[in-house]
């Protein structure tokens, strides 16, 4: 894997998150300093195209963008989350949601747009509906962890939620009697899970974790098994693969590459690292290896890895050290 | 253990992450003794603290005692308030008040159990029974306990409902004048009053009714004119109230109801229709196996030996009987039938009155957190267009609440929730006006306190909490 490029996007500060819009254009990038700021290439190198206003009074952890690509989301550790649009050449605030009691760790928008989900330190998951006057309203609040949620993720086609939290589990959530309801608890990880990434099927879900492990888990119909048409029945999510053994510290990202199946993790060692699924597997022992390893990556530890939409092997990473590193991953074979 | 508080509570400021140092953050007052500045402290084994005076005497010091009270006030933690809830407020405290009685017969406290009409629909769905058989026979397994009088707070929210349509008319009157005026927001639900005093603070709470709810109604009933006719003086009397809802704890403990004078709350204990489950299964007793007894009709709303309910929603009918005393008073309008437009989902309703195709009036129903949530979002926005809502924390109102009797493990919740539903609305309606004995309370009593002490007894007050917030609960 080579390096594109480095820059300092958030210098004298950590850069938490990286998110690319849908079209691949832009890269938007969110730190402790409370700044959004969104880079695009300009020939070989990357340019900040917007640095949005100030909107947030802490530390913004996550930005999402919508599936249209004309709105951008963030959450910040001041309890809201703040809805960002395009008005003429600047980006402004449209909306700020507020209601969760303390730091709103992820948000992450539905892939019909009109569904987002929010969660917080005060253990609650939050599912929005936007309407076409661009009001948001809450739908439901899942009180479902027993702690902090880390990140929130949706199912790349249905309206299937999933979160990840200090309690070491992953949670998936469903709409059922026009409320969100948990369907599946997770449970494997021994130490908080810090994000969650879909497969680009969304049959299979990738959990990474404080205690140095990926996990992948196998959506089961229960009928696959017995021959028994139970339609009714809530599919099982089992754990079909755990990468250990790989990672010396905690595993902050995990990313999954919607074109190539590749799995990137971001590290608290610095490291950046893909993964790549043998073709031998079969789909109850999926098994991966480790492709690359990038022992120094950044300075400090990593904390997002974001794959292209578009441009199989290309990898956003960002870190504690300010920095976002662009990489190319180009297949062995 | 899980908590019992519902969502709304749960939610807020609930903090696992509390760092020891700050696992209380209220500062506790102590009387400060003259003395020499530095000191030693010894701790014995019992953990109790000693200050070793210069002369090698020691001097116990006291302890710093947290009540629930301080908990109630501070925008700490919640979850050390549920220990020292469960401490004050359980079926324990009400078999100690009755195992005095029984050792001391020459200090009697008179020991009154107030049930709640969700409550006694609760059990009788356990036990296959109507409500006012439920109620004849919970009456008897009471009184069989040794408590003295057992009445029902359907009748204290009588007064309850009265107030707040007086209230709402005034504020509907001063609505030009007063910005916060409307909507009038009921305040029946504790979870909903704690939450908005702890996360919404000064900007929402003058929306709030100040009309007590009817437990609290019932605590100036009881511990007001009770005492007064019965020659007793308040802390004589020991006040429980039976209850759908953990949350009644809070409000029964809260400062406003606390009488000082007589050193004693107006309600002493709260005990959920799942605790009185317990006490059954305590006693080895199932209700079925009690034998009825007749039911205290001194406050009761009872017609020809049946108990009567309000008409409305399930959770105290707030928004029927304000809409239709609003309707006839403000527009000389006299409603018939009130319909409910399902709004985003079944605990969000509208209604309105409309004439000639202006809206003279919209009303909400508002249960559950995330409505509430919407609820409050809107006022802030200045977009809520409602004159009243009734809000509830939970979701499907009252009947569903944290204390009421768990389903059996064969039954699903929300058909038992349909069961207490069709008992609770299964009983026949009064409207408050026509409840002889509570006009009378009105012109006797309520008129022979005075006009202000009145309000006192049917009204109460609120208090913003200020936020704390602190830079060490840190977490990425």
């Amino acid at each position: 894997m080579n390096i594109l490029h480095k820059f300092s996007a958030h210098p004298d500060t950590r850069c938490w998150y990286v998110a690319w819009n849908p079209t691949g254009t832009l890269l938007a990038s969110c730190g402790g300093d409370r700044a959004i700021r969104i880079w695009a290439r300009e020939g070989d190198s990357w340019e900040c195209r917007f640095v949005l206003p100030e909107g947030h009074q802490r530390t913004i952890r996550k930005v999402a963008w919508s599936p249209c690509g004309n709105y951008l989301a963030s959450a910040s550790f001041d309890a809201t989350t703040c809805i960002w649009g395009k008005k003429g050449d600047d980006f402004e605030c449209l909306t700020v949601l507020e209601g969760h009691e303390n730091e709103v760790k992820c948000v992450s928008w539905a892939p019909s747009g009109s569904l987002l989900a929010t969660c917080s330190r005060d253990k609650s998951v939050w599912v929005w509906e936007v309407d076409e006057e661009d009001e948001y309203e809450c739908v439901s609040v899942v009180n479902a962890h027993t702690q902090d949620v880390k990140h929130v993720v949706w199912h790349p086609t249905k309206e299937l939620l999933a979160s990840a939290s200090y309690d070491n589990t992953v949670r998936l959530y469903k709409e059922e009697d026009d409320d969100w309801v948990c369907k599946a608890t997770l449970e494997g990880h021994t130490a908080t899970v810090w994000s969650l990434a879909f497969d680009s099927s969304g049959q299979r879900l990738a959990s990474c974790s404080d205690d140095r492990t990926v996990k992948i888990w196998k959506e089961c119909h229960p009928e696959d098994e017995q021959g028994e048409g139970r339609a009714s029945t809530d599919p099982e999510w089992k754990c079909v693969c755990t990468l250990s053994g790989f990672h010396s510290r905690t595993v902050y990202d995990v990313a999954w590459c919607q074109q190539t199946g590749l799995l990137a993790t971001a590290c608290a060692d610095d490291g950046v690292r893909v993964f790549k699924e043998d073709s031998n597997s079969d789909c109850h022992q999926t098994i991966f290896s480790l492709s690359v390893h990038i022992p120094k990556a950044h300075n400090q530890d990593v904390n997002c890895v974001a794959w292209h939409p578009k441009e199989a092997g290309l990898l956003a990473s960002c870190s504690d050290d300010g920095e976002i590193a662009i990489w190319s991953y180009q297949s062995e074979t | 253990m899980a908590s019992q508080f519902s969502g709304v509570l749960q939610l807020t400021d609930l903090d696992d992450f509390i760092t020891p140092s700050q696992a209380c953050v209220k500062p506790v007052k102590l009387e400060k003794k003259p003395g020499k500045s530095v000191a030693k402290i010894q701790i014995e084994d019992d953990g109790s603290y000693f200050q070793v005076n210069q002369d090698g005497g020691l001097q116990k010091l006291e302890k710093a005692k947290i009540t629930l009270n301080d908990c109630l006030a501070c925008s700490g933690c919640i979850t050390s308030a549920e220990s020292v809830l469960i401490a004050q407020q359980s079926q324990d405290e009400l078999y100690k008040v009755l195992q005095r009685n029984k050792q001391n017969s020459a200090e009697q406290t008179v020991v009154v159990v107030s049930v709640s009409p969700q409550s006694r629909a609760s059990l009788a769905a356990r036990f296959d029974l109507s409500t006012t058989d439920a109620a004849r026979r919970l009456t008897a397994f009471f009184k069989n306990l040794g408590v003295h009088h057992v009445f029902d707070t359907g009748f204290s929210r009588t007064f309850s409902l009265l107030e707040s349509q007086r209230e709402f008319v005034e504020r509907f009157q001063r609505k030009d004048r007063d910005k916060k005026a409307l909507p009038m927001l009921a305040s029946a639900c504790p979870g909903w009053i704690c939450y908005a005093e702890k996360t919404h603070g000064d900007f929402i709470l003058p929306y709030i009714s100040t009309t007590r709810s009817p437990q609290q109604v019932m605590g100036s009933l009881v511990k007001g004119y009770f005492a007064e006719q019965h020659n007793l003086t308040p802390n004589q009397i020991y006040h429980v109230t039976v209850m759908p809802c953990f949350d009644k704890k809070l409000e029964a403990s809260r400062s406003d109801f606390f009488l000082k004078e007589a050193d004693t709350r107006e309600v002493d204990c709260v005990i959920t229709s799942g605790e009185v489950m317990k006490m059954l299964e305590q006693e080895g007793l199932s209700l079925n196996d009690v034998e009825p007894a007749p039911l205290d009709t001194f406050f009761s709303s009872v017609h020809e030996d049946e108990l009567l309910r309000h008409a409305g929603s399930s959770s105290g009918g707030y928004l029927h009987h304000v809409y239709i005393h609003a309707a006839r008073q403000l527009f000389g309008v006299e409603v018939k039938d009130i319909t409910y437009k399902t709004l985003k989902n079944k605990d969000f309703q509208e209604v309105t009155l409309e004439k000639d195709g202006t809206v003279l009036l919209r009303f909400a129903i508002t249960y559950g957190f995330r409505n509430i949530q919407n609820l409050v979002q809107k006022l802030k926005r200045g977009k809520a267009s409602y004159d009243f809502v009734e809000v509830m924390a939970c979701p499907s109102g009252c009947v569903n609440g944290g204390g009421q009797v768990k389903p059996l493990p064969d039954k699903p919740n929300k058909e038992l929730l349909q069961q207490v539903e069709d008992l609770y609305k299964a009983e026949n309606t009064r409207a408050p006006e026509e409840e002889d004995r509570v006009a009378h309370l009105y012109h006797s009593w309520l008129h022979h306190v005075g006009e202000e002490k009145a309000r006192e007894l049917l009204h109460t007050g609120y208090h913003g909490v200020a936020k704390n917030t602190n830079g060490l609960v840190m977490k990425w």
